[in-house]
């Protein structure tokens, strides 16, 4: 099933793509690059628990809005695969703004949240990082994030679930103002790699936390 | 399509003395009011004959806010201008969806009243489709299917036709018996007043009856409610007693009361026995109303798609060798469809972040590239604010017209401070090379914001170039500017 001929650079990415549309997976398949493999697809929340048992991919690409199942969407995907997220990383994918949407399917269990108008190149980059286990995350969900926690840093940075440290701070509003992780690594003069640790840090705080504002508003944005 | 109709329709003005039939008239005939309430008045004179027109016209005519209701079209789409761009003329314009009516005979004839109506009915006589649906103002529009109201409303209620039939030739009849008893035919008093109060507390009874399920419960307030209440009661009463006083006859109070418990005991058994028909009958109608709201809904959707989403997709398969246009065109429809779905068409837009997003959006359009917006907080707009909002205006046309590839704006609003942030991934500049005589970055980005206690700084390299605005809140300088208000998870898009 494989859409590009090995080029033999490095190992590949078993992935498993959960669209409703038809010409969209198609799309995504074709954009995906040499790096990953797509083992499997599916387009209702049933087939997707399925094919992810079956084929157990290392990436799931999953829409969040998805026919079937009780009507949870990508949500259920997740929560119907939970057995696999040690090994199985779900990266979301949305033509949906909506906040409730976004952060739904990333407190369940996704790696990350993409829009569906990123670009080939940017896709396939979002679906190594969490094939190694590291958070994408796109401006806008930086700017979710630091709406849903605030703006102001943790007095006590560590330990702290419910707010960010100055460090991430930082790096939340360096990805919002449309930085890649290089960029904001050369611009904090850190390692990539410490980068990609503060935001798994976030994705962690944003999955964990009971913060009063990140449940409520969620609901609270349905109002708006 | 039609003849056009010349006149404004004949509705039940809200400008009344009783039930604003007078003014209406005056208004379609384009009389004086003063006059048709004298006619009228002498008309009731003569033998009540003008009882019986009124009475007529009152029931038969729709009030203005019912026919507008009734006539209520989905307002044009927002998007169709920014769609229907000037390059790519000729959409097809929507098939208008008139009454295919004629003239009434109530309407027909007359000089002509107003040109807008006139120009109303030339408007939607277009539908060869030069131009888009927006084309059809909303004034000429509105002139247009008020033109046609009488002849709608006929058309709409012919199932309904009967009773009213049988209504106005009631009246006709009293008018006649009023008519008869003036030249000198004995007429019994003693039946034609019960008969009367029937009649009437029927009529009564009926329209409100007609109004309730016309306009649905549920746009009536509260008050328009009870005031039914008291007319459907009144009605009941004229109808009960003058029931009562024809059977009994004499008039005698014992009979009278004692007829009275009677037929108040049949009728509550009768109410008894209905019940549970009636309450049947309501659940159903409940339904069906749901049901109507629901396909309403439905209706305004598709509308809405068809006017929005189809019209893209149309222009974008003319336009498919254009790359730039077909982004274009893609970018102006999501952001539309976005606005019309998560956001509340009512929300009063004079918060920054809005302001920055329409900003955006002309930019986007203008220059065919993606600006994607970012914002965290919120904060109302002041003329300060708008100078910001310039100069980000001015940053991203630098940005869209010399970077490559995606605009990034970032806006954080807090307590004390609003910065946005504009960046390109373009081949970047050296500020300070920049010749004097350049003003987009010296004059409207830098320049304006120390004028108004904020900050600029540009930094660019190879892989780009950001620009990043501060304004400090007011009462932190100046102290006369209202203090920032911070919302955080405010509208964000």
């Amino acid at each position: 099933m494989t859409t590009t001929p090995d080029s033999g650079a490095g190992r590949r990415v078993r992935v498993v793509i959960v669209d409703d549309h038809t010409i969209f997976r198609s799309g995504l398949k074709a954009d995906l690059d040499h790096r990953m493999d797509v083992v499997g697809e599916a387009g209702t929340v049933e087939q997707a628990i399925a094919i992810i048992a079956e084929t157990r991919p290392e990436v799931v690409l999953l829409d969040v809005h998805l026919p079937g199942g009780l009507g949870g969407g990508g949500r259920e995907v997740i929560a119907g695969s939970s057995a696999l997220l040690g090994t199985t990383s779900f990266l979301a994918l949305s033509v949906s703004d909506a906040a409730e949407d976004v952060v739904s399917v990333i407190r369940a269990g996704a790696r990350g949240y993409v829009t569906k108008t990123i670009s080939g190149k940017e896709i396939s980059d979002a679906v190594i990082r969490v094939a190694d286990g590291d958070a994408v995350f796109s401006p806008r969900l930086a700017g979710f994030v630091l709406d849903a926690f605030g703006t102001a840093p943790a007095d006590i940075a560590d330990d702290e679930l419910d707010k960010l440290s100055a460090r991430e701070l930082e790096v939340m509003r360096l990805i919002a103002r449309g930085y890649s992780y290089k960029e904001v690594a050369k611009e904090l003069f850190i390692s990539i790699k410490t980068v990609e640790t503060h935001v798994s840090a976030v994705l962690r705080k944003l999955q964990l936390s009971s913060r009063h504002e990140l449940t409520k508003w969620a609901a609270e944005r349905r109002l708006l | 399509m039609t003849t056009a109709v010349q006149r404004p329709a004949l509705v039940r003005s809200s400008d009344r003395m009783i039930a604003g039939v007078c003014s209406g008239l005056a208004d379609h005939l384009g009389w004086p009011v003063k006059f048709v309430r004298l006619g009228m008045i002498l008309a009731c004179f003569a033998g009540g004959a003008g009882v019986a027109f009124y009475a007529w016209l009152w029931t038969m005519v729709p009030t203005a806010d019912e026919s507008a209701k009734r006539n209520a079209r989905r307002p044009a789409s927002p998007i169709a201008p920014a769609v229907s761009l000037p390059s790519a003329a000729a959409a097809p314009a929507r098939a208008s969806k008139a009454y295919d009516a004629g003239p009434s005979p109530a309407v027909g004839g007359g000089p002509p009243a107003a040109g807008a109506s006139a120009a109303g009915v030339q408007a939607s006589g277009s539908s060869n489709g030069t131009g888009s649906s927006a084309g059809f103002g909303a004034t000429s529009a509105d002139d247009w299917w008020g033109g046609s109201a009488l002849a709608s409303w006929f058309s709409f209620r012919k199932i309904q036709y009967g009773k009213e039939i049988l209504l106005g030739a009631a009246l006709l009849l009293v008018a006649a018996i009023l008519i008869a008893r003036q030249f000198g035919v004995d007429v019994p008093l003693g039946t034609l007043i019960p008969a009367a109060a029937i009649l009437g507390g029927a009529a009564i009874a009926w329209m409100q009856l007609d109004e309730t399920r016309r306009a649905g419960l549920v746009d009536k307030t509260k008050a328009d409610q009870a005031g039914g209440w008291v007319r459907l009661a009144a009605g009941l009463a004229l109808v009960v007693a003058g029931v009562l006083v024809m059977v009994s006859g004499s008039g005698s109070w014992e009979q009278t009361w004692l007829a009275l418990l009677a037929s108040v005991a049949v009728l509550g058994g009768v109410a008894l026995v209905l019940l549970p028909w009636g309450l049947k009958f309501w659940k159903d109608l409940e339904t069906e109303r749901a049901g109507r709201v629901r396909e309403t809904e439905r209706a305004e959707i598709a509308a809405h798609l068809h006017d929005s989403v189809l019209q893209t997709l149309a222009l974008i398969q003319r336009r498919a060798g254009s790359e730039q246009d077909v982004v274009r065109l893609a970018r102006a429809q999501e952001r539309e469809l976005r606005a019309w779905l998560f956001s509340d068409a009512a929300k009063e837009s004079g918060l920054l972040a809005d302001r920055i997003k329409s900003v955006a959006a002309e930019v986007e359009d203008s220059h065919g590239q993606a600006v994607e917006v970012v914002t965290v907080g919120d904060t109302e707009m002041t003329d300060r604010h708008e100078a910001l909002v310039q100069a980000a205006r001015e940053a991203m046309l630098n940005a869209a017209r010399h970077g490559g590839g995606t605009v990034s704006v970032y806006l954080e609003s807090t307590a004390g401070s609003t910065e946005i942030f504009i960046k390109d991934r373009g081949p970047g500049f050296d500020p300070d090379a920049v010749p004097e005589d350049r003003l987009g970055v010296k004059e409207s980005i830098i320049g304006r914001m120390k004028r108004h206690g904020g900050s600029a700084a540009i930094t660019s390299s190879s892989n780009g170039t950001e620009v990043r605005l501060t304004l400090p809140s007011a009462n932190a300088d100046t102290g006369e500017q209202r203090n920032n208000d911070v919302r955080n998870g405010e509208a964000k898009q």
